[in-house]
């Protein structure tokens, strides 16, 4: 897969790169700003960008603009965005416009290797990676939600995974449960929270976010 | 001082002296009767006026005249005093008439004016008339044998007649005049200085206003604390993101590659090895950090030593003096650890300096810190450290001096209220 990295510490650049070279990806770009990242993008078109939160030069948020930037001018363009911080507000404003193709990770998760690998898989397919971070804040923001409340623990366990944006098959083997009663809870979950039924994985995690998020 | 001139024999002070008060007295005459007129006139006019709606213009107008009179009392007074007596008012937002009227009336400078100018009436015109009386007999016994002779007047009561008539007796009457001049002075200034007091004690700025404005002065510094925390918490935040977060995430990412690599039965020790060193320098990190938040040899052993540490981290030669065993408010301590923290870090970066004395003393209601170095001078107190340190010195209510001029040395103080 070919990957643009922007992040403007060395040693976390220089990590991820190892790491995503070492795991047989091609990294075409490893810029340090915005700006570069808008440019290498432009010129590489790669299969996936992952892009750090805060870039020069104000440090703030100029690595989430820019990756909404890119998907408004290319709707294909798969960005996994990467942060040591998670905000609820920044997850909705990468989901906002509805379309695949989006990530939004801690830092952190990049140490669990096979599990990142398998989220830099999904974005780049056209799926969703929220951090389970994202999912425990909505979920606490949700607490008092009566759908939310009505749900078992079981549920709430798939619905963990499902709002990180696992495929069904991924939610079975991390719950080691059979792929007929994943889906039974699946159903279960879209009843109680009183939304339309979905099968694709991607507009499901829109659902299940979108009404977390109200 | 004041005693000095007063225990000098110093005709240079005391006959000028006498002159002012002489001319006080005469235009305070002039000024009670005016002032008088004008704060009858404009109390009844604008009484009269406010029955229509020009009342509020009409109490502006005469508020501006009657401020531009007590302008005029004020520097009169500072003929005597030697410097007008400052401005009492607060300032008056532009805004709606109303409104401007209300926030005129409530200072009671506004009122005070006007008293001044009402009572200024009877001490004017009784103090003019005095002094004016008195300046004249004097004037006229002392010069008596110069025009006694012209008028004369056998009418005079008993003992004036022969002194009035004769000869020697003119000369009597000049020496006795001359003999009085300097009891004369001293009641024309007297005179001049009680009413200058009065002048004073409604003319100058009262309780209120001083109130209102330390109220300011409190509001506006704790703005600038507030604003230099959050400052402060920002760079924490961002030293931790850059610094040791970024650190221990490498070393993760690190393990993580480890982890497979021994997986496919891979030579992990170089990997083991960096993240050590990622892990080692994570914590420097910390460290570095937390020091620069607040030392732990601040909390463990005091001022003092954490003053010798500082010294001995430095690559000046530093000597610190003071009570090594002393301790003072917690925040004392911190913001003069920084002080001196900044000067030491200023003085071997930017004023090329070797040796470096640091004084820490205590006398009653006072802590000071005092850094002197040996170094070219010229530092700039607007400079983002130092202007830094003044507002977390000025937050305690202290004060820090910095005298650099250029060619050195360097010299910078700061002095902290304490209880005991």
């Amino acid at each position: 897969m070919r990957i643009v990295i922007a992040e403007d510490l060395l040693l976390l650049r220089d990590g991820l790169v190892r790491m995503l070279t070492d795991t047989g990806h091609e990294v075409v770009a490893a810029v340090d700003n915005a700006t570069e990242l808008l440019t290498a993008v432009t010129t590489h078109r790669p299969n996936l960008s992952i892009v750090d939160v805060r870039l020069p030069p104000g440090f703030r948020d100029e690595g989430l603009r820019a990756a909404l930037a890119i998907r408004a001018a290319d709707p294909d363009a798969r960005v996994l965005i990467l942060s040591q911080y998670v905000e609820r507000a920044y997850a909705a404003e990468l989901l906002a416009d509805g379309r695949g193709g989006v990530g939004y990770l801690l830092k952190d998760r990049v140490t669990a290797l096979d599990d990142f690998l398998d989220a830099v898989e999904r974005v780049a397919g056209g799926g969703t990676a929220m951090d389970p971070e994202v999912v425990r804040q909505l979920f606490a923001r949700n607490s008092r939600d009566r759908g939310v409340t009505a749900l078992t623990a079981r549920e709430r366990e798939v619905l963990d995974l499902m709002a990180q944006g696992l495929s069904n098959s991924a939610i079975c083997a991390a719950l080691v449960l059979a792929p007929v009663s994943v889906e039974k809870h699946i159903t279960n979950i879209f009843t109680k929270l009183d939304l339309p039924p979905a099968t694709d994985s991607h507009r499901r995690v829109r659902a299940v976010l979108a009404h977390l998020n109200q | 001082m004041s005693s000095r001139t007063w225990n000098t024999p110093a005709r240079a002070v005391l006959v000028p002296q006498t002159g002012r008060a002489l001319g006080y007295l005469l235009t305070s005459l002039l000024a009670g009767v005016t002032g008088f007129a004008w704060s009858l006139a404009s109390t009844l006019a604008v009484g009269v006026i406010s029955i229509t709606r020009l009342g509020g213009p009409a109490f502006l107008g005469a508020t501006w005249v009657t401020r531009r009179l007590a302008a005029i009392e004020r520097h009169r007074a500072g003929w005597l005093l030697g410097a007008p007596i400052g401005s009492p008012y607060l300032p008056v937002k532009d805004g709606p008439v109303l409104q401007r009227i209300r926030s005129i009336a409530v200072q009671p400078a506004t009122w005070r004016d006007l008293a001044w100018l009402v009572v200024l009436f009877p001490l004017g015109v009784a103090g003019g008339i005095v002094g004016i009386v008195v300046a004249a007999v004097e004037l006229g016994a002392v010069t008596a044998p110069a025009w006694a002779w012209a008028v004369p007047n056998p009418n005079a009561p008993f003992l004036l007649k022969p002194a009035m008539t004769t000869t020697p007796g003119r000369f009597v009457l000049c020496l006795l005049g001359l003999a009085l001049l300097p009891v004369v002075a001293w009641l024309l200034r007297r005179l001049a200085g009680a009413q200058v007091w009065a002048a004073r004690a409604l003319l100058a700025p009262g309780n209120h206003r001083q109130l209102v404005e330390r109220a300011a002065q409190l509001a506006e510094s704790r703005t600038r604390v507030v604003d230099a925390q959050a400052a402060e918490l920002r760079r924490i935040e961002r030293d931790l993101h850059d610094g040791a977060q970024a650190r221990i995430v490498a070393a993760g990412m690190t393990l993580a590659l480890a982890e497979r690599k021994l997986r496919n039965g891979g030579e992990i020790v170089p990997d083991v090895r960096l993240v050590r060193r990622q892990l080692d320098d994570a914590l420097a990190e910390l460290r570095r950090l937390v020091r620069g938040i607040h030392p732990p040899i601040l909390t463990d052993r005091g001022l003092y030593p954490a003053l010798a540490a500082l010294a001995a981290d430095s690559p000046l030669a530093v000597e610190v003096r003071g009570d090594p065993t002393d301790r003072y408010a917690p925040a004392i301590e911190s913001a003069a650890y920084f002080v001196v923290a900044e000067g030491l870090a200023n003085a071997g970066k930017h004023a090329d300096a070797t040796c470096c004395l640091i004084v820490l003393a205590r006398v009653p209601g006072l802590v000071m810190v005092t850094l002197t170095d040996d170094g070219r001078g010229g530092a700039d107190p607007a400079g983002s450290g130092l202007s830094g340190l003044r507002q977390r010195i000025e937050a305690l209510d202290g004060t820090m001096t910095l005298t650099s001029p250029p060619g050195g040395p360097t010299s910078l103080h700061a002095e902290f209220p304490c209880a005991s």
